[in-house]
């Protein structure tokens, strides 16, 4: 990203804030982490009462494509009648909500038949709203001088793990305009971020569904095995379907033989941690790999 | 008979048995009915047509059955979809005889019962058969099985998966709220919600059932 860099802006800042499924089910930490960063930051969020699933990027779609873009326009619906942009801190609810954004705003003739499907409960979305990736406002939002301003030098060798939707981007866009924020946003704590060359690769986690010795042998364990001979001491993602995949997969691929035991964060969780959120405020412990081992490592 | 003479019928069906028109044109209309009306609209017919064939067709979850009547010239069908899980419609045999040994013969192929029919005995399949019916599928919607319980999900309360009384207590212990704003927290949210699933037909398509809130299982 380089000379690129959007330079901070802390004037008046306030989002919708979109949890998703994952996180507020499976790993409230990362939720409340970054409550606890926007705080630090100064960004204001307002909870998208009454959200839905985003819904999934991959089954939804692929079920039934006018119901998806039915569900995502309603939550799309919600932040416009809030007239705020909306964040989100998943990678799966951005590119959802991002492409049916787009659709809705580009396509008029779907626009026209799923307003006509929201008017039946008495909805309609315009159009008028962003969708953007916690990583985004990080990075474009708040800028990285802000962060380095508060941040307190952690010191460990990170693997940044990006997560194949935060590479989509509109046609002829950079698709790795994203993943090098969340690689200098991951910086900008002090860590040495280790450079691995199956980055790109998937974690497996949507192969799990479909053949899971594959997404655990084929995917994951590569990944791992890379990190190892990388002497990594932890895992940044900015996805929690990742998250998920990196612990309960290292679980699973101990019934192969392979063991692994890398620690893994949501980077809202290691900027909490960089900006002075103590520990114990943060419950990491509803993770399940070795965030302790991290955290000494770091020297928090 | 007379295109008008279809119309009465057809207005008759309606009438009478609240059927839909699915549609009419010359010598051939289409009527969906209640399977519980099936005897009703039957003897609406009974007076004016004579009975052709029975069709079934094994639609995964349900079984449509097509009763072909001749009225002077004009087909008329009378659609009746049953669901797999009972599989069953009362017989016609008692009011249109020709229908006896269709019933049997689809009785035997699809595993339908047709409820008081005068001889429900086996008709084409060799004696002693003792595998299922031929013809009638496994239960199985549109949807592919590794996609049902996230369809079902998100039709009853919203999201991929529900949220655990354990994770609501143990979210209420790290300080956040026990459920997240979501739509299962707000009935009228989910309300709203499932009427959108109602008008995309998503819970026709997933197999849902309303009543028991889970998706139809065989």
């Amino acid at each position: 990203m380089g000379e690129e860099k959007v330079e901070a802006r802390v004037d008046f800042m306030k989002y919708a804030l979109f949890l998703g499924c994952l996180i507020p089910q499976r790993i409230p930490s990362v939720e409340l982490a970054a409550r606890k960063l926007f705080e630090r930051l100064g960004v204001e969020v307002l909870d998208l009462s009454g959200y839905s699933c985003c819904p999934d990027p991959v089954v939804a779609r692929l079920a039934d494509r006018r119901m998806s873009l039915a569900l995502s326009a309603r939550n799309l619906s919600l932040a416009e009648q809030l007239g705020l942009d909306i964040i989100t801190l998943c990678n799966g609810c951005y590119e959802t909500l991002w492409e049916a954004n787009e659709a809705m705003k580009q396509e008029s003739g779907l626009r026209e038949e799923v307003n006509g499907l929201l008017s039946e409960v008495g909805r309609k979305y315009e159009g008028t709203v962003n969708v953007k990736h916690i990583v985004e406002i990080l990075y474009e939002d708040i800028g990285i001088s802000r962060i380095k301003e508060i941040a307190k030098p952690l010191t460990f060798r990170a693997a940044v793990h990006p997560g194949c939707h935060l590479f989509r981007e509109a046609d002829g866009g950079d698709i790795w305009r994203k993943p090098g924020m969340l690689t200098e946003l991951v910086q900008a704590t002090g860590a040495d971020v280790v450079s691995c060359k199956l980055d790109r690769m998937c974690c497996g986690f949507p192969m799990m569904q479909v053949n899971e010795e594959a997404a655990l042998k084929e995917r994951l364990h590569l990944k791992l095995r890379c990190y190892e001979e990388l002497m990594v001491d932890g895992i940044i993602t900015a996805c929690p379907m990742c998250i998920l995949q990196f612990e309960t997969g290292q679980i699973s691929l101990r019934k192969y033989g392979l063991k692994y035991n890398f620690p893994c964060l949501h980077i809202v969780e290691l900027l909490a941690l960089a900006v002075g959120v103590p520990t114990n405020e943060l419950k990491l412990e509803f993770h399940r790999s070795p965030i302790s081992q991290l955290i000494e490592k770091m020297g928090v | 008979m007379t295109d008008l003479a279809v119309d009465e019928i057809l207005e008759g069906l309606t009438r009478e048995v609240k059927a839909r028109v699915i549609y009419s044109r010359e010598r051939r209309a289409v009527v969906e009915i209640e399977p519980r009306s099936i005897r009703k609209a039957v003897e609406i017919l009974s007076n004016k047509g004579r009975f052709m064939m029975l069709a079934a067709v094994d639609e995964g979850l349900d079984i449509e059955l097509l009763y072909n009547f001749d009225v002077d010239g004009t087909v008329v069908v009378l659609r009746a979809v049953i669901a797999k899980e009972t599989s069953e419609i009362d017989s016609i045999s008692d009011l249109m005889p020709a229908a006896e040994w269709a019933e049997r013969e689809t009785a035997e192929l699809f595993g339908v019962r047709f409820k008081a029919h005068p001889r429900p005995a086996p008709l084409l399949l060799p004696e002693g058969w003792s595998g299922s019916p031929p013809l009638r599928g496994p239960f199985e919607g549109e949807l592919p099985a590794k996609i049902c319980p996230v369809a079902e999900s998100l039709i009853s309360v919203g999201t991929t998966a529900p949220l655990s009384p354990h994770m609501q207590r143990k979210r209420d212990e790290a300080g956040l709220p026990a459920s997240p704003p979501a739509s299962y927290a707000s009935e009228e949210a989910l309300r709203e919600l499932q009427e959108l699933m109602k008008r995309v037909a998503f819970d026709k398509k997933a197999g849902y059932d309303w009543e028991r809130k889970k998706l139809r299982r065989g």
